[in-house]
């Protein structure tokens, strides 16, 4: 996989779950195990930051590049107050003092829309309520004011009206500081809404990737466009069928060679099969790894042949459905 | 807060109330006070001796009535002739008080005296070992987790579960022979008349106290600490970009203790029965020497007020572990 993200600007990573969003994240963050094979490059700002990795860098992770995990219910140290734990990050690595740091971890509690911050600074993870304790994760990312936040489904495991508040924070912060961010969701709406550029992850690859506009108006790859199309829509009438996506994502040990997608696609032909699609449009706007892509000529043609035979290359059975 | 303290003074008399009055009545069925007492005499007919039926086989009369004087006098002192619940009572509302009553074994000497004297060597000896075995598992469970299923690991691994299987008195007889009596390292015998004598004389009795307590405590540490390691707040220190280090003692630990302190409350019990044995190895003249002799010459009073006294201490130090939960995590204590 490759994707590049500007300063500034917020790149949205979607996928269902197993599709490697996490481990990409964790990659970047140099928080895989020990035991992980790693290859490949991550340049952050011209820096090679698997070098700094090797070189122990201290000041890196934390300070120009944080992370906000999916659950702040288990994200917070639960035995150290709220405020010790935003301010341990700027003792560290800016070297304030105690009193200091703890004044800072206030104002940020403050920015962060946490309300009488002088009070929450003085209280353990339990006290509060899963928003705030998301607020707080929040400024314990932005204490060391980072250039590039990786936000983890931040607002899985909150509810729907506090989604949107945080949702909201984390733009304007964005904004106020000129801040890049990767928002990893499977909430296709909040890619959509939020983020600048979007990479669809499968399998452990990213198989398309463009702008948000592009990526969700002129789908290329056939699961992109199958995961579009499973979004509810608000026009079609109540109790209406949505439409899913056969099968189940492919384990991921000892893969076969050819489109890890093709047993779940309406597309699939006998290529498919025999070899993975190679990505195409690399640097460019637009990327995508298929031989047959939806919504060109080559992709109708294969899309009409499947139907035509009721069956797919890869042996899934469908029936016509009208297309939009 | 309060309602814990009050809860636990309640669990603190119920508890003394049965294990002192099964001892008290366990002594008393099992064996007979008076024998021990006056010896041999105990099995005197006094009745029949006042009434003047009896003449002794070896001795005149009189010599017997002087025989039945003393049984009566010894059997006024220690209220012999009251039924056993009200001597019972009565023991329970002297030792209250601190009045403990006198050894049988040694004449007229106050309980309270011997255990003053003998107390203070075996509480020495067991927060010793307590140090030295809370010394050696916090830094080594701490290395176990941090190098998790690796070959550091494994040796420790190995080491503690070779340290839990040697018992005590294999330990206790091997370090003092080969650091006391043949390198000579150690002094085979306890000195207490300094500070540092007492130190150097009470390492190797309370490394062997300590040896199997350090390997319980370390596996227990490292177990829940690699389990910790796995929490998302400890990613999230990491992705802040805090040390190893400082992830390891200051986000870990913490929450990592609990089972190492539950297992130092219960182990409370336990400590005291090794510390009667290394006593014994080592001759130091402690409480727990001064129970086993006690024991076996039925000497009640002596170890009722050890009984009572132990019973004490396991209850308090278990009430300090709870109130350690609520000092470890603040969720523990926003429901007390």
């Amino acid at each position: 996989m490759t994707f590049t993200l500007e300063q500034g600007e917020m790149l949205g990573i979607v996928g269902e779950s197993g599709s490697g969003k996490s481990v990409t994240a964790k990659a970047l963050m140099n928080l895989l195990p020990r035991t992980a094979e790693i290859d490949g490059r991550v340049r952050f700002d011209g820096e090679d930051v698997r070098a700094l990795a090797a070189a122990g860098s201290r000041h890196f992770w934390g300070v120009r590049m944080t992370m906000v995990f999916q659950d702040p219910m288990t994200s917070l140290n639960p035995v150290k107050k709220c405020g010790e734990q935003i301010a341990e990050t700027l003792r560290y690595h800016l070297g304030h003092g105690r009193v200091a740091a703890m004044k800072a971890a206030t104002d940020l509690l403050e920015q962060v829309g946490v309300p009488e911050p002088g009070r929450r600074v003085n209280q353990y993870p339990h006290q509060l309520s899963g928003g705030l304790r998301q607020r707080v994760v929040i400024a314990m990312a932005l204490a060391c004011e980072p250039d590039l936040l990786i936000a983890d489904e931040p607002t899985t495991a909150v509810d729907v009206t506090v989604q949107k508040r945080i949702l909201d924070l984390l733009d304007s912060l964005r904004k106020e500081r000129g801040m890049s961010m990767i928002l990893i969701t499977h909430d296709l709406g909040v890619a959509r809404g939020r983020c600048d550029d979007v990479a669809v992850m499968y399998a452990g690859r990213i198989v398309e990737r463009s702008s948000t506009e592009t990526l969700f108006d002129r789908s290329r790859h056939p699961y992109t466009d199958a995961l579009v199309r499973s979004i509810p829509r608000i026009e079609q009438p109540s109790h209406a069928r949505l439409d899913p996506i056969p099968g189940r994502p492919p384990e991921l040990i000892d893969p076969p060679v050819q489109c890890a997608f093709a047993p779940r696609c309406r597309y699939a032909q006998a290529d498919c099969l025999e070899s993975v699609p190679p990505t195409e449009g690399v640097g460019e706007s637009h990327e995508f790894a298929c031989h047959h892509p939806a919504n060109t000529p080559r992709g109708r043609e294969a899309l009409a042949n499947n139907v035509a035979a009721g069956v797919t290359a890869a042996g899934l059975q469908i029936s016509y459905r009208k297309t939009r | 807060m309060r309602s814990l303290v009050l809860s636990r003074l309640a669990q603190l008399v119920l508890v003394l109330l049965a294990v002192t009055f099964l001892a008290f009545s366990a002594m008393n069925v099992l064996g007979d006070p008076l024998f021990n007492i006056v010896g041999p005499l105990a099995e005197l007919d006094c009745d029949a001796v006042s009434r003047g039926e009896i003449a002794s086989t070896s001795s005149s009369l009189d010599a017997t009535r002087t025989d039945c004087e003393i049984v009566a006098e010894a059997k006024a002192e220690f209220r012999l002739d009251e039924p056993l619940m009200k001597r019972y009572v009565l023991w329970l509302t002297d030792s209250a008080r601190g009045d403990f009553g006198t050894s049988f074994a040694s004449e007229g000497v106050p309980v309270s005296d011997i255990l003053k004297e003998k107390f203070p060597a075996s509480i020495k000896l067991m927060i010793y070992a307590e140090v030295i075995a809370l010394g050696l598992a916090i830094p080594l469970g701490v290395y176990g987790a941090y190098r998790a299923n690796r070959r550091p690991d494994r040796i420790l691994s190995v080491v503690s579960f070779g340290a839990l299987a040697i018992p005590n008195f294999a330990l206790g007889v091997v370090l003092l022979y080969v650091f006391g009596l043949k390198a000579g390292i150690f002094p085979s015998s306890y000195d207490s008349s300094s500070f540092r004598t007492e130190l150097t004389s009470l390492f190797l009795p309370a490394l062997t106290l300590g040896s199997g307590l350090a390997a319980g405590y370390q596996r227990l540490l490292r177990t829940d600490l690699v389990t910790t390691l796995q929490e998302d707040f400890v990613h999230m220190a990491r992705a802040k970009g805090m040390t190893d280090r400082h992830i390891m003692f200051r986000h870990a630990l913490r929450p990592s203790l609990f089972s190492v302190i539950t297992v130092f409350g219960i182990q409370t019990g336990a400590l005291i029965g090794g510390a009667l044995v290394v006593e014994q190895i080592y001759l130091i003249p402690g409480v727990g020497r001064e129970l086993v002799t006690a024991v076996v010459r039925d000497d009640f009073p002596v170890v009722l007020a050890g009984v009572t006294i132990i019973a004490t201490a396991f209850v308090v130090i278990n009430f300090a572990v709870d109130l350690l939960y609520g000092w470890l995590d603040p969720r523990v204590r926003a429901k007390s």
